[in-house]
């Protein structure tokens, strides 16, 4: 098979600084790999197999070698195409970077919490089927098996190609690439795709602190917090 | 001016938040129900003008009827479309909102029309922000909040069944419990932890303190799969456990959404921490910060005493 494993296409929260009247400032922030992005790698190559090929595909300013330096010989980049808060517009950039791309039979792209659409949309766009939530899957037979957890179950499913896989991550990287890797993966060529930027649906009108303000705190030494928790909590019958 | 949301369900536990989030707009609501009969009927009981129900078809799952769901939005009068999280009902709506030709956001809490813009309030930021969105075209968004009980006072609405195009073939081929998971998924008090514990060792302290609490241990990803503290099955997150305890005590977890994913169904999530910046203070609803290994027997002694 010949797979689209998609990363470093959104900013990680942490680089955002919150004001404290609510006003958020990115800063420099820059794409940055998620949580998930490693499972998108590994689901990826796991599908393409020895006779298959995995490609890598980011958008915007993010550092193009993070997949490279993970296995990959070969990655697209659309630096046009930058952060939206429409999750349709971004999966439409990314529609036209696969379409550019070429014959593919399966793109992986992280079924991120931040960005609950993109890889849904990714599909419609497409005109492919999408499953999201994937934690593992395989080839079959000229389909994808793939598996993932539903509430306290695991369900295995078989689907045609091509088609976009949403993936989650059930663990942490096991062994992230090291410095030399890292150099030798700058050197590797990335191909630039001339992708529009996306035009989002939606306009932000601002941001504010949520009106509850976190958590009820208890001070004091750790007896008297402790105290205070237990009386709250049985207060709240939940002891 | 009168307006529609389309609600898109697939498990009836997802209607009741979003048919009340549709209805405090003031909207005329229209649920999409893609399952079995009952989830059909469920849908005709939270208050909607109709329901279009596609049924799932034998060995197929809902993502199979995602171009039907797509023929109905394409001509759907709908302004707003919401889903629920799951795997599942995000699917089907990602495809709606391509065919609407409509905006897709994530995270939303509220939703409300400002002359004729639609405005949506979402968490952002991991909850550290709401940001309000504007959409002057339609707009779908994966809801983010459990809450919310809709007006079902009106007699039970019409089921239309959908005369749906041939299903994709995405086929379920088995489904399996997750090991081990029982006693936790049915806990009532669930004691959780995370890095904030140093070593192996250090967990019989906590385990005396869930033992007081008659609470099951439950811990954050790194320490079932990096450390092996605990097996996967005690995993609690958003690839792991999914629980629903009346209290959850987070001890030394910081509180990344795929963490608390696996807790947003909690009665109380107590959240001890010596990092006052701990993102899991945003979303908490009681906080210590401390450093746990002065607070748990502190807990443990106050447990005894009360």
């Amino acid at each position: 098979m010949r797979a689209v494993a998609v990363y470093k296409w959104s900013r990680a929260t942490a680089s955002a600084l919150v004001r404290q009247d609510g006003e958020v400032d990115w800063g420099s922030a820059k794409m940055a790999a998620g949580d998930d992005d490693p499972a998108v790698l590994t689901i990826a190559k796991e599908l393409a197999g020895a006779d298959g090929s995995v490609v890598g595909l980011t958008i915007g300013d993010g550092e193009t070698a993070w997949a490279l330096a993970r296995g990959l010989d070969t990655a697209y980049a659309a630096p046009q195409v930058g952060p939206s808060p429409d999750n349709a517009a971004t999966a439409r950039a990314l529609a036209q970077a696969v379409d550019q791309i070429g014959e593919v039979d399966v793109v992986v792209i992280a079924d991120a919490v931040a960005h609950p659409g993109v890889a849904a949309a990714l599909a419609a766009v497409l005109g492919w089927p999408v499953l999201l939530g994937v934690n593992s899957a395989e080839a079959a037979g000229g389909r994808v098996n793939a598996r993932r957890r539903v509430g306290n179950a695991v369900e295995t499913l078989s689907l045609p190609t091509p088609l976009v896989l949403g993936a989650v991550a059930v663990g942490e990287e096991a062994k992230p690439p090291g410095m030399m890797e890292m150099i030798k993966a700058r050197k590797k060529p990335v191909t630039e795709l001339a992708v529009a930027p996306p035009e989002a649906g939606v306009a932000a009108r601002g941001t504010r602190r949520p009106d509850r303000q976190g958590a009820r705190l208890f001070d004091g030494s750790a007896d008297e917090a402790a105290a205070s928790l237990v009386a709250a909590l049985r207060g709240d019958g939940l002891l | 001016m009168s307006f529609e949301i389309w609600l898109v369900a697939t498990a009836a536990e997802e209607l009741p938040p979003l048919a009340a989030a549709a209805q405090s707009g003031g909207a005329t609501v229209v649920v999409v129900a893609v399952g079995g009969r009952e989830l059909a009927q469920a849908a005709s009981a939270v208050g909607a003008a109709k329901v279009h129900w596609i049924e799932v078809g034998p060995g197929l799952v809902a993502e199979a009827y995602g171009p039907a769901v797509a023929r109905l939005a394409a001509e759907a009068p709908a302004r707003v479309w919401l889903s629920g999280p799951s795997p599942a009902a995000r699917a089907l709506l990602g495809g709606a909102a391509v065919a609407a030709g409509a905006a897709l956001v994530g995270g939303g809490t509220a939703v409300s029309l400002d002359g004729q813009t639609v405005l949506v309030e979402r968490n952002a930021l991991d909850g550290a922000v709401i940001e309000t969105l504007a959409a002057d075209g339609p707009v779908a968004v994966v809801w983010d909040s459990n809450e919310g009980q809709p007006d079902v006072s009106g007699s039970a609405s019409p089921v239309l069944p959908v005369a749906a195009p041939a299903p994709l073939a995405v086929e379920r081929r088995s489904v399996e419990a997750a090991a081990g998971a029982d006693g936790l998924a049915s806990a009532e008090r669930v004691v959780g932890v995370g890095r904030g514990v140093k070593a192996r060792a250090d967990l019989a302290m906590v385990e005396d303190l869930a033992r007081a609490l008659g609470a099951e241990m439950a811990c954050s990803m790194p320490i079932a799969d990096d450390l092996h503290w605990y097996p996967e099955e005690r995993y609690v997150g958003r690839s792991g456990q999914k629980i629903a305890p009346l209290v959850y005590l987070a001890l030394g977890i910081s509180g990344e959404p795929q963490h608390m994913e696996g807790v947003r169904s909690a009665k109380a999530v107590v959240a001890v921490n010596n990092n006052p910046e701990a993102v899991i203070f945003r979303t908490a609803t009681y906080g210590v910060v401390a450093d746990l290994y002065e607070f748990v027997p502190a807990l443990a002694r106050a447990l005894e005493d009360s």
